[in-house]
Order: C-alpha cells, then structure tokens, then sequence
C-alpha cells in the first residue's frame, strides 16, 4: 500500500490490511489513533504520563490481537479504543490509593502553537487548571465530560464506550460540568478572568 | 467562570494533542509487527510422494501391514515347527517309499505300437 493513499482508506480496512500482513496498515493506524489515546488516558489518570502510555501501548496492542477478527461494520475502531483505554483505565484508578494532585509537571505535555509566550502561557494556567478541576471529578463523570467536550464524541457513541444509556450520560456531562464551573469559579481571576464574565 | 468560558477552555484542549513520545509510537509498531499474522500466501507445495509411503498406502496403511506381518510370522513358524498333523496330511498324500520308476501315460496304446 502506498503511504500517500493510506490516508484516504478507512480504518476497518487497514485493519484487514494488518491482518494480511501490510506493516504500513499498522503505521498508519497508530499515526491516527495513537494520539487520540494516548491523551485520553492522561486526562483519565490526571497526567500521569508514563502510566498513560503504558494503557496506550496496551490498547493498541489489544487493536492488533483483535485485527484478525474484527467484525466489520459493528464498531467504529476510534470507538472501541475509547472504551478499552476506559475500562483500562478504570482498572488503574481502582488500583490507586489516592490520586495525586495534578501540578504543572505532571499535567499532559501539550505541543507549542505559533502563539504569544503570554497568551500561552495564560492558556496553559487554565488549561493545567481544567485539568486539576478534572482530577477533582468522580471516574465516570470525569470519563463522560472528557469524552464528550474535548474527544468530541456523541452522546450515542459515549454510550457505547462507557456502556450506560444516553440519558446517563446526559446527566453525568451535566453534572460534571456544573462540577466544573463550581471547581474553577474560586480562580477566576488567577485565570486572568474578567469580573463578570 | 461561565459556561462558555468553559466551552473555549475545552476547544483549547481539543486544539492541542498530546504529543506521543517517538519511544512510545516505537514500542507501539513494534506490538504490531509482533501480532502481525504472517501473510496467508500460496499454499506449500505437496510433497512427492516417496516410494516406501506409496507402498506403505497400497497395503493397507497399519492395519493392512500388522496384518500381513502377522500372516507372515505365522508362515515362518509352521515351516519351522511342522506341527504332527500337517506331517501326517503330507505323508498320506507323498509317500516317500513308494518308488515311481516309469510313468506309463497312455498305456493303452501299446496294442498298436506292437510290431508284427
């Protein structure tokens, strides 16, 4: 397969093409996905980055054990990776005695953007604080909100990833959202906020 | 702190992907190259079949075999131990005392060959 085209050929395809042997299948799988999970469990366990790639590395490797079977047209593969690096991480959490605090270290690297050194870093002082307001979530309602306002997933596709009805999820991002507002509300001006918006 | 504070704070989130560490996108191709099925090519070619495997399969495979061995065992061993009871058939049959001197295979055509 040639890799300019890869980008047009959709992913259950270059699952049966990994399948059948074609290594750039698996490049460009892990170039499309790798990403997307490997941030999805740092934001799951509060920036620990080197817990996060080892559920990362293991979800794509349960990716390439299931590639041989996987059932065509029943789950999208972003999908099924959502919701076993959830489940992974869930299996982690539960294993914590106490969750560490989330500090400028430890938050999730994020890659530079071409813009002002203030406006970044005023940026990443609310970012790194969303991520702390985060940490301060119960698991599922964590799981709901991340999955919804930063992985950009549906309410019907959370569903399926955290196995619950919609209207549970519903009420989990609400809830979560609301437990946002309140967390972040005491730093609106550290944040560089303006009163009243 | 509104609602759409929040709703930019996630689009700013969304705009910047953790990066992934080169040692981790390695250690994840190297899972794949590990899992990979190995291609399904063309079929092995079939062995020619040799000549004691032919034979083998003429006979009868094993059964056929144990069962000719058996047979021949047995052929051995009476040839060996000439059991009392075969002796007595043979002997009835050839009698080694009597002595055939001639053979006279159409004695009644001597009449005819008789001179005079």
């Amino acid at each position: 397969m040639a890799f300019d085209q890869a980008s047009d050929v959709p992913d259950e395809a270059l699952l049966v093409l990994y399948a059948n042997g074609d290594s750039a299948a698996a490049r460009e799988l892990a170039s499309r996905h790798l990403p997307r999970v490997m941030g999805f469990a740092a934001r799951m366990l509060g920036g620990d980055r080197a817990e996060a790639e080892d559920v990362a590395q293991e979800a794509m490797l349960r990716l390439w054990r299931i590639a041989p079977e996987w059932r065509q047209g029943e789950a999208k593969v972003s999908t099924w990776l959502y919701r076993v690096v959830t489940n992974l991480c869930t299996d982690r959490l539960r294993g914590q005695k106490r969750r560490r605090a989330v500090g400028l270290d430890d938050a999730p690297d994020v890659e530079d953007g071409a813009r002002s050194v203030e406006a970044s870093l005023v940026e990443n002082d609310r970012i790194n604080a969303l991520h702390a307001a985060l940490e301060t979530l119960p698991d599922r309602q964590r799981q709901a909100v991340v999955l919804r306002h930063i992985e950009g997933l549906t309410n019907p596709e959370i569903a399926e990833v955290m196995e619950i009805g919609i209207e549970a999820v519903e009420s989990l991002t609400a809830r979560g959202k609301r437990s946002l507002t309140a967390a972040m509300a005491g730093r609106r001006a550290e944040l560089g906020y303006e009163e009243g918006s | 702190m509104t609602n759409s504070d929040l709703d930019d704070l996630f689009a700013a989130v969304r705009q910047q992907p953790v990066a992934v560490s080169d040692d981790l996108m390695a250690r994840v191709l190297q899972d794949a190259q590990a899992e990979q099925p190995v291609a399904v090519g063309l079929a092995r070619p079939k062995r020619r079949q040799g000549f004691w495997t032919g034979l083998f399969a003429a006979l009868g495979g094993a059964g056929g075999l144990a069962g000719l061995s058996t047979a021949a065992i047995a052929g051995v061993w009476f040839g060996f131990a000439q059991p009392t009871a075969l002796t007595t058939v043979t002997d009835s049959i050839w009698q080694t005392e009597v002595a055939v001197e001639t053979v006279d295979i159409l004695p009644g055509f001597d009449d005819y060959l008789s001179e005079g």
